[in-house]
């Protein structure tokens, strides 16, 4: 019988399929390593109703965080503020702007004003702000340095690996409660200094305030 | 090594506990039962859908998933927060809210805290800044959370069947009202519930003094008016004043030394249970010294009975013959009681005679709901003679209630004298007596009107249909057993737009002020200033009604003789879950085991060993009962403790238009139930059939391990200590191989949760269970998963039988031939409570 194909074929299996483990090997580091939180959400900066700037109000006129999100040492929901909480300032200040139209509405009929959710737990995750702030945790830990965003953009993945890091050395993270809305806060401004003092009072304050950070699996997927 | 754990176990001496008569018998089936952890086809879902057929049919599904995944799903979703416009008071959004309210009974109401996340009540506790109540509720109050969600509810305004707009509806009922004014209400008649509302009543007063001819009528199938009924006959019989105030008795079993129940399980189904319970407790601490004495007189083995110092089971026909003997007993000098002629029976009632002499006014007899008329005025006669009137037991009070019964209407509506028929609430096609086919005579009315909670089995026969709405989304009020006012809170609007049912009063009333929360804020009266502390408080301090104090002088009830026990005698009963069939329903309900037979999602014929004997019946045979010409069908249940020759058959089960989880559970009573909860007469008959009865009782055994100590008072006097004398063999330290680091920070760390429960004074009620379901959101698995051992409660109440050890003779021991013969001594039971916790 003669031979139907030539004879470079035989080695055509072998080739596809080096081929394929060669590109799927690719494929799959490559998702392994971007499809990632740190990749796909660090950055998300959706387009808001009211296009609100952070860094005029939190940073320039210096509002403490908890003025507006007022739930957030009480409840394990982070609140946005209402659009009264806006007219408290903003009945005086820029009383008829246009870009506050929206606002201005919202509060006059009670109308909720359409936030995009940017910073986002999935629902098998079990998160409580109220914990997190009071025991001296920084805003900026989780939510980076809001007060220089014009508009917020999503500056930490929030995935397991990165609530992990943080639980399973507390110390390297706590800070005075006091200090936890101070977003530019830090030790000392010499870093090897700033270092220092965050291990040895980190390490005294985890001591003294027993912090539990959770780290058993119920303790989020509830 | 001489481990102790293998060594043959010592043979048994002392009291035995035992969950059922296969356990005692270790039949075959327990041992069975008792080796697998989880049963035959317990871990196969075997409804059709296995895991491979479930890969198949979704297989598709996961593809378009994936696809949906890479392709168009890939980019995130928009999600929107969307915050207040004007932000509310005293409000943080994540944080629960309170509210006081109140879950009107029969006869009362239990004040409660309801507990709402964002606008919707999730959770009802007790409402501890009532004065005495200790936050307590009961079973029922725990499950009626569930109903506001019941996606089984009614939704909609109908007329003849046909939705209509709530406007039409409303319409409808002012052209009632115009025309029951035109003709001052003659043909006009009411059918409602019972209920304690003052604003209810004044709007019920109202509607009489305009419409004069209209008629009221109510009805419930499990009566506890029968209470006041019978104390307000006691006084005025007994005073000889004919218009004296009807009144209601306040049972304080906390004062109590004594306390005889004939037939009242009043720890378990009579109403106010959770007020009794606690009063029963508070009487009963051995660390203060003092306990009292219960001694309880039934024909079903119910949870008082269960807890009994002294029980003595009878037959329906022999209470009122009992009751009379103690009372003549304690007629006679002290001193002439003889405890030693005459047999058994006559030498308990002369002890328990004894000790009702010895304690005089700190003694108390009760009378159960189901009781006749006659046992009722024996005990008061009885109490009058020690004394106790007045202090284990004090007559409130109560406004009159003139509405006919439903024997009444029926006879109006077969002369053709009602136009228009007004039902509200209840179910009387279900739950009405048997003799009076209501079905059929409630359509004898031209036009019926109903207020209901569901579509249910009356909602058929009914013209107009609204749709009620539930008391957590109701403006109200209500008031205890002691008198004291309660309001009932709304804590949501109307989740599907219904009707309040003084809003629907006032409207066919013709008043213009239609809300609910106008006509409560009227009824109230007083400032803004006490109406808004008196909802902050949940009660109005001070409303409660003074006792009166009457002295007694008349007679006592003749009792008629009993009746030759030739058939069976069948008693009705409330049943511990579904209530009179309210909650059918109500998974929670249906799930939890009932509280003395651990039965789920069904009923069945109670009957006593011995009875069952004599029948030829065993647990799960489906018999035929006839009692005067009508039969029911059900599945026959060893009770033991109950009394020979009388069936048990709970009401509230069969029916047959409850809702997706209530259609057809069980077996309907009531189409034997003509308005007495006692009969005789019954015949059974075998169909030869089985039928499964989901159980939980044979889960989770003791199997030899020392979990049930139990004393009684004498050996706690001597060893205070006893329970943690009573352990058996201890398993021995072994090192762990593998340490967990977590037990290591628990030795510093913050918070150790805990949670202990005074066995002495649990009943068994069950209400924790409910309670656990609610707070953690457990979910049903229906009854063939139960009957595979897979219930899914957090916790449950094991319940043990133990008889006497000293009257177990050698002889007695029993054979486990097929029919499973036991011995006389095990019919005589108590039962012993143990809640376990997070299983």
């Amino acid at each position: 019988m003669s031979a139907i194909f030539p004879k470079w074929t035989n080695w055509l299996p072998l080739a596809l399929g080096a081929v394929v483990a060669v590109v799927g090997g690719v494929v799959t580091a490559g998702v392994a390593a971007y499809v990632t939180p740190r990749h796909t959400r660090v950055g998300y900066e959706p387009v808001q109703p009211v296009p609100f700037s952070h860094k005029i109000h939190a940073g320039q006129m210096g509002l403490d965080c908890r003025y507006c999100h007022n739930g957030v040492e009480k409840s394990s929901f982070a609140n946005l503020p209402g659009a009264s909480t806006c007219m408290n300032c903003h009945n005086q200040v820029l009383k008829d702007d246009p870009l506050l139209a929206v606002v201005r509405d919202s509060a006059a009929t009670g109308k909720p004003i359409a936030w995009v959710q940017i910073h986002k737990m999935p629902d098998y995750v079990y998160f409580n702000h109220s914990v997190h702030v009071t025991r001296g945790i920084s805003c900026v830990e989780c939510h980076g340095r809001i007060d220089q965003m014009d508009e917020v953009s999503q500056a930490k993945p929030l995935s397991m690996s990165f609530c992990l890091d943080c639980h399973r050395d507390p110390a390297a993270y706590i800070r005075p409660t006091a200090q936890v809305t101070h977003l530019d806060w830090q030790w000392s401004t010499n870093a090897a200094a700033a270092d220092a003092m965050q291990a040895a009072n980190g390490a005294k304050m985890v001591h003294d305030w027993k912090v539990e950070s959770l780290q058993s699996c119920s303790a989020c997927h509830r | 090594m001489n481990n102790p754990l293998n060594q043959p176990t010592p043979p048994v001496t002392g009291r035995r506990y035992w969950r059922s008569l296969d356990e005692l018998a270790d039949t075959a089936e327990f041992k069975d039962w008792l080796q697998r952890e989880f049963p035959a086809g317990a871990s196969e879902l075997e409804d059709g859908v296995t895991r491979r057929h479930f890969m198949r049919i979704m297989s598709a599904s996961f593809l378009l998933a994936g696809v949906g995944i890479m392709g168009a799903g890939c980019r995130r979703p928009e999600a929107k927060l969307e915050p207040f416009g004007k932000q509310p008071e005293n409000y943080t959004f994540g944080e629960a809210q309170y509210f006081a309210t109140a879950m009107p009974t029969r006869d009362g109401a239990v004040p409660l805290v309801a507990k709402s996340y964002e606008g919707r009540p999730v959770k009802v506790e007790g409402n501890a800044e009532f004065p005495g109540s200790n936050g307590s509720t009961d079973r029922y109050a725990q499950a009626s959370i569930l109903d506001v969600y019941d996606p089984d509810r009614s939704k909609r305004f109908k007329h003849n069947g046909d939705t209509v707009t709530p406007e039409a509806g409303l319409a409808f009922l002012s052209q009632l009202s115009k025309a029951a004014a035109a003709n001052g209400g003659q043909g006009l008649a009411f059918l409602t519930d019972r209920s304690t509302s003052p604003s209810r009543r004044r709007l019920q007063l109202v509607i009489s003094t305009k419409f004069p001819n209209a008629k009221w009528f109510a009805y419930e199938p499990i009566d506890s008016d029968i209470h006041q009924r019978a104390a307000t006959q006691a006084i005025r019989s007994l005073i000889e004043t004919r218009t004296a105030s009807p009144v209601r008795p306040v049972y304080h079993f906390d004062k109590a030394k004594v306390i005889v129940s004939l037939g009242s399980d009043f720890l378990g189904s009579e109403d106010d249970v959770h007020n009794h319970i606690r009063r029963y407790v508070q009487g009963r601490k051995p660390e203060t010294g003092a306990m009292s004495r219960l001694y309880v007189i039934e024909s079903l083995f119910t949870l008082t009975g269960a807890g009994a110092d002294h029980r003595l089971r009878v037959s329906p026909s022999q209470m009122a013959i009992r009751a009379r003997a103690l009372y003549d007993l304690l007629q006679s000098p002290s001193g002439a009681i003889k405890t030693s002629n005459g047999d058994a029976v006559s030498a308990w009632i002369a002890e328990c005679a004894l000790d009702l002499a010895a304690n005089k006014e700190n003694a108390l007899v009760v009378a159960g709901q189901s009781q006749p008329l006659e046992v009722h005025l024996l005990a008061h006669a009885i109490n009058s003679v020690l004394g106790a009137i007045g202090n284990t037991v004090t007559l409130h009070p109560v406004p009159r209630s003139e509405a006919g019964t439903i024997q009444q209407l029926a006879e109006s509506l077969n002369a053709g004298s009602v136009n228009t028929l007004v039902i509200l609430g209840g179910n009387p096609v279900y739950n009405a007596p048997a003799d009076l086919n209501w079905a059929v005579t409630q359509r004898k009315a031209k036009t019926v009107v109903r207020l209901g909670y569901y579509e249910d089995e009356t909602f058929a026969q009914t013209d107009w249909h609204f749709p009620a709405t539930h008391y957590l989304e109701s403006w109200g009020d209500a008031i205890t057993s002691d008198g004291t006012l309660v309001p009932v809170q709304p804590l949501i609007q109307p989740l599907f737009g219904g009707l309040n049912e003084l809003e629907f009063l006032a409207r066919i009333a013709g008043e213009t002020q239609t809300s609910a929360h106008d006509i409560v804020r009227t009824t109230f009266g007083g400032t803004e200033a006490a109406w808004k502390k008196f909802l902050f408080n949940g009660y109005q301090p001070d409303s409660a009604t003074a006792p009166v104090n009457p002295s007694f002088n008349g007679t006592v009830p003749v009792v008629p003789p009993p009746l030759a026990a030739a058939n069976l005698e069948v008693i009705f009963y409330r049943d511990a879950k579904v209530d009179d069939g309210r909650f059918a329903n109500n998974g929670w309900m249906q799930e939890l085991p009932d509280p003395v037979t651990k039965i789920t999602w069904d009923n069945a014929v109670l009957l006593s060993r011995k009875t069952a004997r004599e029948l030829g019946v065993a647990n799960g045979d489906l018999v035929e009962i006839t009692l005067n010409g009508r039969t029911v069908t059900g599945p026959i249940w060893t009770q033991p403790g109950m009394a020979d020759n009388t069936l048990g058959l709970a009401l509230g089960y069969g029916r047959t238009a409850a809702g997706r989880v209530g259609k057809g559970v069980g077996f309907n009573a009531y189409a034997l139930f003509t308005g007495s909860y006692l009969a005789t007469g019954a015949t059974l008959k075998k169909t030869g059939e089985t039928y499964v009865i989901a159980t939980t009782q044979h889960h989770w055994s003791m199997e030899g391990r020392p979990i049930v100590r139990e004393a009684n008072w004498d050996e706690f006097k001597k060893h205070p200590k006893f329970a943690e004398e009573m352990h058996g063999v201890e398993a021995p330290i072994v090192k762990s191989l593998y340490p967990n680091p977590l037990d290591e920070a628990k030795k510093t760390a913050l918070h150790q949760w805990g949670m202990s429960i005074d066995l002495t004074a649990c009943v068994g009620c069950g209400t924790c269970v409910v309670a656990c379901q609610s707070e953690n959101n457990i979910p049903i698995v229906g009854k063939d998963q139960v009957s595979r051992g897979r219930e899914m409660h957090w916790m449950r109440i094991d319940r043990y039988y133990t008889a006497d050890p000293a009257k177990e003779t050698l002889a007695d021991s029993f054979q486990k031939d097929d029919e499973q013969q036991f011995a006389e001594w095990i019919d005589d039971v108590q039962a012993v409570n143990q809640p376990m916790l997070c299983q």
